[in-house]
């Protein structure tokens, strides 16, 4: 089978990431801060706000995402890079990085969005220089976590958990 | 796309159930959710009508525990099956790293069953993405209808490409873990 497409995070990256992640969080004062895959997946997650299941919120805001470029490309618009949804207490921006990542923001009514869209922006710009650097750094930080030992060992696990 | 965060020791995979509609996605979901162990799945996330047809997604992350020191874990979806929504299924394969198809083995289906994978075929090709070597199962489900078409007969018409495909009955769970199974494992082949 062909080789897939995968991203692998390095620890420092993650860390430099985080940072980003958490800064954005303060000076908005956001409940959560999130970067995700475009496929739903969480990368990390920063903010002090309630606990809540963001692994479904994950999956859920990239739908909503995916959703809506579908609805840019039957309108003729080239692209949407930001949704905002707004509630009456919380409400969320989210905002796409390069092809690859969207950034999210969930804030309270304190804040104003507009001030949201602007830090999140600049936040933007350094997140895609990470990625830029973790897309180079993928192939090499691939080989020393996947081996044969350790597909054989989840494949072991797969039929060990799902039996009929 | 596979995401392998060497930080967070975890690594998260997308499997995606496509299908027409009425065909026993969700039911394969249900099924997973209720019949896996606790410890290895979370909680089940449906975005579905007032008569439960599914409107956007079901979601079911499965986690496998640690393996060598890393959490490994899917998420399965399901699409919506209905023709009207063929651009909410390309919004969900967004990403995507493997492909059950599931096929209704109902005979009046078979036509239906045949358009909904070259859609599917379509849509993985503008995402740059080719079945032929991509992570890709089949399903037979319903084959405890009693005029469902041989598997022989489905199999000539849906399986050109001759990937794994496995007889089902969602409701009763016959063939819904050795899917499951198949393509995890397909997919972690080319992690």
């Amino acid at each position: 089978m062909e080789q897939l497409t995968n991203l692998v995070v390095a620890e420092g990256e993650l860390t430099n990431i985080a940072r980003t992640l958490g800064r954005l969080a303060l000076d908005t004062n956001a409940g959560h801060t999130l970067l995700l895959d475009k496929s739903g997946q969480l990368i990390s997650a920063q903010g002090s706000g309630p606990q809540r299941d963001l692994i479904a919120l994950g999956a859920l805001l990239a739908g909503a995402f995916s959703s809506s470029r579908q609805v840019a490309e039957i309108l003729g618009e080239r692209d949407f890079r930001a949704i905002y949804q707004q509630g009456a207490y919380e409400s969320i921006y989210t905002l796409m990085i390069g092809e690859q990542w969207l950034l999210v923001v969930v804030f309270d009514k304190q804040t104003h969005v507009g001030l949201v869209k602007v830090l999140a922006r600049k936040a933007s710009e350094e997140l895609e220089r990470i990625l830029q650097r973790v897309r180079q750094g993928s192939a090499q930080a691939r080989e020393q976590v996947v081996s044969v030992q350790f597909r054989d060992s989840v494949s072991n696990t797969i039929d060990l958990l799902f039996q009929d | 796309m596979a995401l392998i965060n060497v930080a967070n020791r975890e690594i998260q995979c997308k499997i995606v159930y496509y299908g027409t509609g009425f065909c026993g996605k969700t039911t394969n979901l249900h099924y997973i959710y209720g019949h896996a162990p606790a410890r290895a799945h979370g909680a089940m996330r449906s975005i579905a009508t007032e008569n439960e047809r599914t409107l956007f997604f079901d979601f079911l992350p499965i986690d496998l525990g640690t393996v060598h020191g890393f959490r490994v874990q899917f998420a399965l979806y399901t699409v919506p099956g209905q023709v009207l929504y063929e651009r909410t299924r390309v919004a969900v394969l967004n990403g995507v790293d493997g492909v059950v198809f599931v096929a209704d083995s109902s005979p009046e289906k078979l036509e239906e069953n045949f358009q909904n994978l070259i859609e599917l075929e379509t849509n993985m090709r503008r995402m740059g993405k080719d079945l032929g070597s991509f992570p890709f199962v089949m399903q037979w489900n319903k084959r405890d209808l009693p005029n469902a078409v041989p598997v022989a007969t489905l199999d000539r018409y849906l399986n050109r490409r001759h990937v794994p495909a496995f007889p089902a009955c969602a409701t009763t769970g016959e063939g819904v873990f050795a899917t499951l199974r198949a393509i995890c494992k397909a997919v972690m082949a080319v992690l």
